[in-house]
């Protein structure tokens, strides 16, 4: 019998190694090694797992499942809610075919690896440049865990500023509902640690953007001290966030804590504390493509961002992996989490890559590091890094602006059918929020946003992301037609009306 | 005399994208998707507040799809990788990533499928998902595993939340978490993150752990401990069952740090060492690449009693007539495990589920990193029960002539030397030394044989430490080429050249310190 095709050794080079060895066979290699613990018999692995199959079977059990999904060519999306469907050229796969992209490991041998390394000194460039901030990191898992870790790096700067331990029970971080619900969770399951509050500021029930009094108010009542505000732009709903307003009144934060302070003189020193810290304003965002369009976190004198980078270049995947993106100011760096790439010479003077700053790492600073984060989306980043070298300066824009018109013409012909009204009525870039009219409602008699996405599902169009009962979440990019977009508002006219 | 693989392609220099600029030029066309003529000349404003429009839109390079594709070869070119060197990183497992998998992964529909289509048109993606759940409790001997840890670290940091969540329903606070000084240097930033205080127990000659030690740190506040078995010298922690005793004992758990699975895969379930907690690193062991850095999938599985502590969503599978019964939430009858064995998929129901009470909560926007996990289940597949113990046994042998063989060439620098390693065997630098080699230099100097390096300076307790994980993927041919340019090394390389190296590859020894002084983080 042959050798299974991935192991090299034939049957005789491993009779070879056991006799080198002085071993008999497997049993007593692994009973030398383990002891009394028991080995697995292939019937303990019968009923969840058979024998082997050749490629050709594998192929065509996959080709199987891959048939009997929704059919990319077939299918409209308009699904979003963190994870957009944008177009991805053919030189990305073709590029990311190569093995010298993705079958390396984590570059820590620079001299072999300025491949990667100056792919992710490219990654970090253009991602600095869209988002209008100092340092970028060469990525994390995605833009939630992003997220959470842009709150922890916030947190570790109050307790800086303030020289307190790491213990936050005294702390609220400021959320904004606007936040992506799922984001919002996995903050949580995150700061969890530190004993940290979160705590959300109410959205405008107009406009669907950050209500700004509420923003006041919380910053003022809060009696501890607010390491961070969270902001998403564009928000979970679509809606474009008044970042300008936002960050004055964040920025401002210790103003109102002082103030609240000088009014009870006697609190106690920690109290007193918390006026020397303005909270870190984190803007976040699962679809940096608009700030191919709208101003980016940076123009608003964000401190940090931390988002979704997936729709550059990126296939949704059924969710993951993704592209977290972490960005910051300059001063900030030695806080931040993940891997940076910098550059430098080698000894002969000639530009070289390498990881840098890496003693904030776990594998440096062991419990005392700024994250456990060790492998993160590297590939996904060197996709995003080919992406934009493609896209171009003006390319890009007009990509985004793209975005932006297709999003708002669907969004007019819905509200044209007349069952339709929108969430809110705030500025949106490539997604927004529609609610059922109440005849609707009645007519159906029950749950009218998921019965609703179902039907239009049979008939191959995923319609968007049922919010409540009541509304749906639904975005537009470049890679949808005006035809799909007629589709859209033809087969929803039946499936309401029917 | 051996032929080495070395060096002697083609590098060739390539300049940013950012000076190979010319204005105009882009490397995408830009779809009209249809639009009127009239839309398409209307600007941002016409549609939002200009006070919220862009002015100076991002100066991303200006440069042509050929140009940039001639880049980005160039620069792969300057890689080392599993394809084309041997690649011996240890605790890193850099097996062979199979190309079918990858073909697989990209599939039209699979890999363009939004993670929140309606469950009953993703019935089969769904049932990968549960099925290799399934395969992976039969390997472990587990109960369930969750996807949500999107690579090892995430999964330990999961692990141990769960085990906090435990203790909190318990009403017990325990704040201590033991990890051996030899582990890796994200259990005890795991820990920290997870809100644990982790206490080092100092271990012995060959990293082991030492039951007797164990008990002088156990006390009513350890909550558990994280274990590298086998360990970070690739040697299996023979106590490990006395020390799963001692933590059940006191109540505590044994979470495995699993980044070393390779060793056991289809040989050994963990469940029999007493291990509670796993995290499966499908980047290493179960053969999806590994990217350059990423991404990967850090599989968390658990015993049964922590199972209701998993993150969420999870994948439900429900024996009941249809999906539109499930989307209604009306009852359905639990699993019935023998009809399962009789019959794979007709009347089972899978659905993503948030409905667990005690989870740990969200780790991911969605349900997990789908794409290295549908790789990972295609390699099961296709090894199959009748390969899968060869995996392990082969990675261990080939890790034991290494060890052996080397141990010669490098006499006094084994810290194991009368054992038996398991799938990585580690060196000191005694022997290299006096040769008046350090071992930077001599992964520098494997570089210009056509070797990738070891994993040096880890685990830290090994003084000038040289890891080596050969992986079953490789042949003795490749093993004996490799001992034998250690050995050329250490006898025939002179000082003045071993400080010089790498000299062929496309950049000299980087400047490190000078890249920390004065850091450069973009163009």
């Amino acid at each position: 019998m042959n050798n299974f095709r991935y192991f090299p050794n034939s049957k005789k080079d491993i009779a070879k190694l056991y006799r080198f060895l002085g071993i008999k066979d497997k049993k007593e290699l692994f009973k030398k090694i383990l002891g009394d613990i028991p080995l697995i018999s292939g019937g303990d692995l019968s009923g969840i797992l058979s024998d082997g199959i050749d490629e050709n079977a594998l192929l065509r059990l996959f080709s199987d499942i891959d048939s009997a999904v929704p059919s990319k060519n077939k299918t409209a999306v308009f699904s979003g809610g963190g994870i957009y469907n944008h177009f991805v050229p053919s030189v990305i796969d073709s590029l990311l075919s190569r093995s010298e992209f993705y079958t390396p490991y984590t570059p820590y041998q620079p001299e072999v690896s300025q491949g990667t390394l100056f792919a992710l000194f490219e990654f970090q460039s253009f991602i600095a440049e869209i988002l209008s901030m100092d340092v970028v990191n060469a990525s994390m898992y995605d833009g939630a865990e992003s997220l959470a870790e842009a709150v922890l790096t916030a947190l570790r700067l109050s307790s800086a500023n303030s020289g307190m331990p790491a213990n936050h029970k005294d702390d609220t971080v400021l959320v904004s509902e606007g936040i992506n619900p799922s984001y919002f969770s996995v903050i949580k399951t995150f700061t969890g640690g530190t004993g940290v509050k979160i705590e959300k500021i109410k959205l405008n029930a107009e406009t669907g953007r950050t209500e700004i009094s509420d923003l006041k108010q919380k910053l003022s009542d809060e009696n501890g001290r607010v390491p961070a505000v969270v902001i998403q732009q564009p928000n979970y709903y679509g809606v474009i966030e008044d970042l300008e307003s936002l960050e004055k009144i964040i920025h401002s934060g210790c103003d109102s804590n002082s103030k609240l302070n000088s009014d009870h003189s006697s609190k106690s020193s920690l109290e007193h504390n918390s006026s020397e810290h303005t909270p870190t304003f984190i803007v976040s965002s699962a679809e940096p493509y608009s700030f191919g369009i709208i101003n980016p976190p940076g123009f608003y004198n964000a401190d940090i961002f931390a988002g979704e980078g997936n729709s550059f270049g990126n296939y949704m995947n059924f969710g993951g992996p993704l592209l977290g993106l972490f960005a910051a100011k300059k001063e900030y760096v030695r806080q931040m989490p993940g891997r940076i790439v910098g550059k430098t010479k080698d000894g002969n003077n000639k530009d070289a890559y390498a990881f840098i700053l890496s003693t904030r790492e776990q594998h440096i600073r062991r419990g005392a590091a700024t994250s456990n984060i060790c492998t993160n989306s590297s590939l996904n980043a060197v996709r995003a890094a080919i992406y934009l070298s493609l896209c171009s300066k003006s390319g890009f824009k007009d990509i985004a602006l793209l975005n932006l018109k297709l999003a708002h013409i669907l969004r007019d012909k819905l509200l044209e059918t007349g069952l339709f009204e929108p969430l809110y009525g705030g500025d949106f870039f490539n997604e927004f929020s529609l609610k059922f009219k109440t005849n609707v409602n009645k007519h159906n008699n029950k749950t009218a946003a998921p019965d609703f996405i179902e039907k239009m599902a049979a008939r191959d169009i995923i319609a968007g992301i049922a919010l409540s009962d009541n509304a749906v979440l639904i975005s537009a990019t470049e890679n949808i037609s005006l035809s799909d977009i007629e589709k859209y508002v033809k087969n929803a006219k039946e499936v309401l009306n029917g | 005399m051996a032929k080495f693989p070395g060096i002697k392609g083609i590098f060739l220099d390539e300049n940013p994208l950012t000076e190979q600029s010319s204005k105009g030029v882009s490397g995408i066309g830009i779809p009209d998707c249809g639009l009127k003529k009239s839309d398409l000349r209307k600007d941002g404003s016409a549609y939002i507040d200009s006070k919220y429009i862009r002015k100076n839109p991002p100066a991303l390079p200006e440069v042509s799809e050929p140009a940039v594709v001639r880049h980005f070869t160039r620069l792969s070119s300057w890689n080392m990788c599993v394809d084309t060197v041997f690649y011996p990183l240890g605790s890193c497992t850099m097996k062979y990533n199979p190309k079918i998998n990858e073909k697989i992964a990209s599939l039209e529909n699979i890999k363009n499928l939004h993670p929140l289509t309606p469950a009953n048109l993703i019935q089969p993606v769904l049932k990968i998902v549960d099925e290799f759940n399934n395969i992976l409790c039969g390997l472990t001997g587990l109960a369930e595993f969750s996807f949500a840890p999107q690579a090892g670290a995430a999964g330990e940091f999961a692990g141990l939340k769960v085990i906090k969540k435990y203790f909190e329903l318990k009403g017990e606070n325990r704040k201590t978490i033991l990890v051996p000084d030899s582990s890796h240097g994200t259990n005890p930033a795991s820990s920290v993150l997870a809100g644990f205080t982790p206490a080092e127990i100092k271990t012995g000659k060959a990293g082991t752990l030492d039951a007797e030690e164990l008990k002088k740190f156990i006390s009513k506040d350890v909550a558990g401990i994280m274990i590298t078995n086998p360990n970070t010298f690739g040697v299996f922690e023979k106590d490990i069952k006395k020390i799963a005793e001692i933590m059940h004992k006191n109540g505590s758990f044994v979470y495995m740090d699993g980044a070393n699975f390779n060793a056991f895969l289809g040989n050994v379930k963990v469940s029999d060492m007493g291990i509670d907690l796993i995290q499966l690193n499908l980047h290493k062991t179960f053969s999806t690449p590994h990217g350059g850095g990423g991404p990967g999938s850090g599989a968390l599985g658990v015993v049964e009693s922590l199972r209701e502590f998993l993150p969420v969503p999870y994948v439900k599978k429900t024996a009941g007539s249809n999906i539109a019964d499930i989307n209604a939430g009306k009852k359905t009858s639990s699993v019935d495990k023998n009809s399962d064995k009789k019959f794979r998929g007709a009347n089972f129901v899978y659905e993503l589920s948030d409905d667990r009470k005690n989870s740990i909560g969200k780790m991911t926007p969605f349900l997990c990193n789908f794409a290295v996990l549908i790789r990972a289940y295609a390699y099961l597949l296709s090894l199959g029960r009748d390969n899968i113990g060869s995996v392990s046994e082969i990675a261990v042998l080939n890790a034991n002539y290494v060890k052996k063989k080397l141990g010669k060439i490098l006499p006094g620098s084994d810290p194991f030397e009368e054992g038996t390693c398991m799938h990585e065997c580690v060196f000191s630098d005694k022997s290299i030394e006096e040769s008046g080699i350090s071992t930077v230099e001599l992964a520098k100097l494997l570089i210009d044989y056509g070797f990738h390096p070891p994993t040096v300076y880890f685990p830290k307790n090994i003084h000038g430490a040289i890891m080596i994980e050969p992986t079953e993927t490789e042949s003795v041919r490749t093993l004996d080429n490799f001992i034998k340019a250690v050995r050329q090394i250490k006898f025939k390389t002179k000082k003045s050249k071993a400080v010089k190296s790498p000299q062929k590859t496309k950049v000299g020894r980087v400047n490190e310190v000078l890249a920390n002084k004065q850091p450069i983080f973009k163009y």
